[in-house]
């Protein structure tokens, strides 16, 4: 793993990407944090495109499941289907509970669905959870 | 609509007792059609009168004019009387025809009446003819009445389905979309006092706390409401058995339990077509209430039933604190609460589900209590038939 791990946070609420940030920015693995706020930007980003021609390709992709023009979903399923990018693992990371999200997420191929916790503690718990485990226990492709 | 209208053409003159109506002749014979008229009018009547002879005069008279009643003579030479009711009825028009005949036996009259003719009278005992219109109109206006009554209740009942759908569509709408807001102030505010407590000053802190406070609590609110609201959607019915039910509430219940030191007694339970989900929700919340308003004793909880025609009468008992009279119309209302929250946590909304969940069965729900002597929360479900046979084996 390199020095550094890059995150891509596919948020459209400054105030989740705020709170995650809070917890990254404190963690021992200095993440590098991205952040696009919505579907297009994301796979614009992935694919270093426009704006994006240097990014970085993330280690992980936090994603949001309701976000204007392109959705999670579709994200997933570009993503998921593309040989230059279905590697990168994909942790959903979302406030809905709704069991057809859940089951449909994971038939696209996400590698882990989150619902984003009401409480801050808990909150906080979920996001350093991910970072511990995607970036502390798991071994990544390079 | 107006009264006038809903007697169609039929003015009533009570003080002269003149009934004017319209009337439709069928008849082949002109002498017996002036009798008739004459014997209407001796009655009472101010008839406006058209007179057919073939069913296709009958037919084309239809088309331009709505009589209040058809006089037709039983047999017409080329048709009969009662081809006209059939005329009547393929029209779709609600008109009562009165047989006006020559002697028929008692059996043919008996047949046409049975057959949808509303009198039969004899020409030869035409005084009984204005008592038979009469009557003809009288049921037709009841008639009309009925079906405009009808009209209404279907209209009303559609109406408050609608109205109903809409406000259930609302409130999940509603609870499900400002969770997403309110997770930002609760957090945020969270955030806020546990980064700055004891830096701002002493009221900082408590503003900050109050707030936390609010932002949680509806947080719960909200969740509850949410919970309340989805009652109803995606429901599966099978064939229950209550008494795992009851054992799977009793393990969501198990730490509540035990730091109550409660007991639940259950027997004799039921099998029922029921949604699981929402069956153990019912028994969970029922049970989960008899623990937290116990008295100064344990709890002790008895879950009962007994067979009361087509269907079952559940009971939750508790040796608790009961409910006061005046207070029992109120507990299965949405956000009512007997107690504070410092007494009592809770929303108020765990009955209101309960009784969402038993009326969605088909069934009914109230308490049986008084204060100090504990409750006892009963509830029907419609027994099934699998479960009646069962019933007669044991």
């Amino acid at each position: 793993m390199k020095e550094a791990p890059d995150i891509l946070l596919v948020d459209d609420n400054p105030a989740d990407v705020g709170l995650t940030r809070e917890v990254l920015a404190a963690s021992a693995h200095h993440v590098n944090i991205h952040n696009v706020p919505d579907g297009e930007e994301a796979i614009t980003f992935l694919r270093r495109l426009g704006k994006y021609t240097q990014a970085a390709r993330p280690d992980l992709v936090v994603l949001d499941l309701n976000m204007p023009r392109k959705g999670g979903q579709a994200v997933l399923a570009e993503v998921k289907t593309d040989p230059q990018l279905r590697t990168i693992p994909i942790v959903v990371f979302t406030t809905s509970h709704a069991e057809k999200d859940i089951t449909h997420s994971y038939e696209l191929g996400a590698n882990c669905y989150i619902s984003k916790p009401g409480n801050l503690g808990d909150f906080f718990s979920a996001v350093q959870s991910i970072e511990e485990y995607w970036f502390g226990f798991t071994s990544l492709p390079h | 609509m107006s009264e006038a209208a809903a007697l169609g053409r039929v003015e009533v003159n009570e003080v002269r007792a003149i009934v004017r109506f319209s009337a439709l002749l069928v008849e082949d014979n002109l002498a017996d059609s002036e009798l008739v008229l004459r014997e209407l009018r001796r009655g009472g009547f101010e008839v406006t009168c058209d007179v057919v002879q073939t069913a296709d005069q009958f037919r084309q008279k239809l088309q331009t004019t709505t009589p209040d009643v058809v006089l037709a003579d039983y047999n017409l030479g080329s048709w009969r009387g009662m081809e006209a009711l059939e005329i009547l009825r393929s029209a779709g028009l609600d008109i009562p025809l009165i047989l006006v005949s020559g002697a028929v036996g008692d059996v043919t009259a008996v047949e046409c009446i049975k057959q949808g003719a509303t009198d039969y009278v004899l020409k030869d005992s035409l005084t009984r003819l204005p008592a038979s219109v009469r009557r003809a109109l009288q049921e037709r206006k009841e008639r009309e009445d009925r079906r405009h009554a009808e009209a209404d209740l279907a209209r009303k009942v559609e109406e408050l389905a609608r109205s109903n759908r809409d406000l259930e569509q609302f409130a999940y709408v509603a609870s499900h979309d400002l969770q997403e807001p309110l997770r930002m102030v609760a957090a945020y505010t969270q955030l806020l006092g546990e980064r700055y407590a004891g830096k701002l000053d002493e009221n900082a802190d408590k503003y900050i706390h109050y707030a936390m406070e609010g932002a949680l609590r509806m947080q719960t609110l909200v969740q509850d409401l949410l919970a309340y609201s989805r009652v109803g959607r995606n429901r599966q019915r099978t064939l229950l058995a209550c008494e795992g039910t009851v054992q799977e509430a009793l393990q969501n219940l198990r730490t509540a339990l035990q730091e109550s030191g409660g007991i639940v007694h259950y027997d004799g339970l039921p099998t029922v077509t029921a949604d699981r989900t929402q069956l153990v929700q019912l028994f969970q919340n029922l049970i989960s209430n008899a623990i937290k308003f116990r008295g100064e004793k344990a709890p002790v909880i008895t879950v009962s039933a007994a067979r009361s025609a087509a269907e079952w009468v559940l009971a939750v008992s508790d040796n608790g604190i009961g409910i006061a009279p005046e207070h029992i119309g109120s507990i299965f209302v949405i956000f009512q609460r007997l107690h504070t929250r410092a007494e009592y946590p809770g929303n108020g909304v765990g009955l209101a589900i309960c009784k969402k969940i038993v009326e969605q069965h088909g069934g009914r729900i109230w308490v049986e209590s008084k204060a100090g002597e504990g409750a006892s929360f009963k509830f029907t479900l419609p027994a099934s038939p699998a479960d009646g046979q069962m019933d007669h084996a044991q």
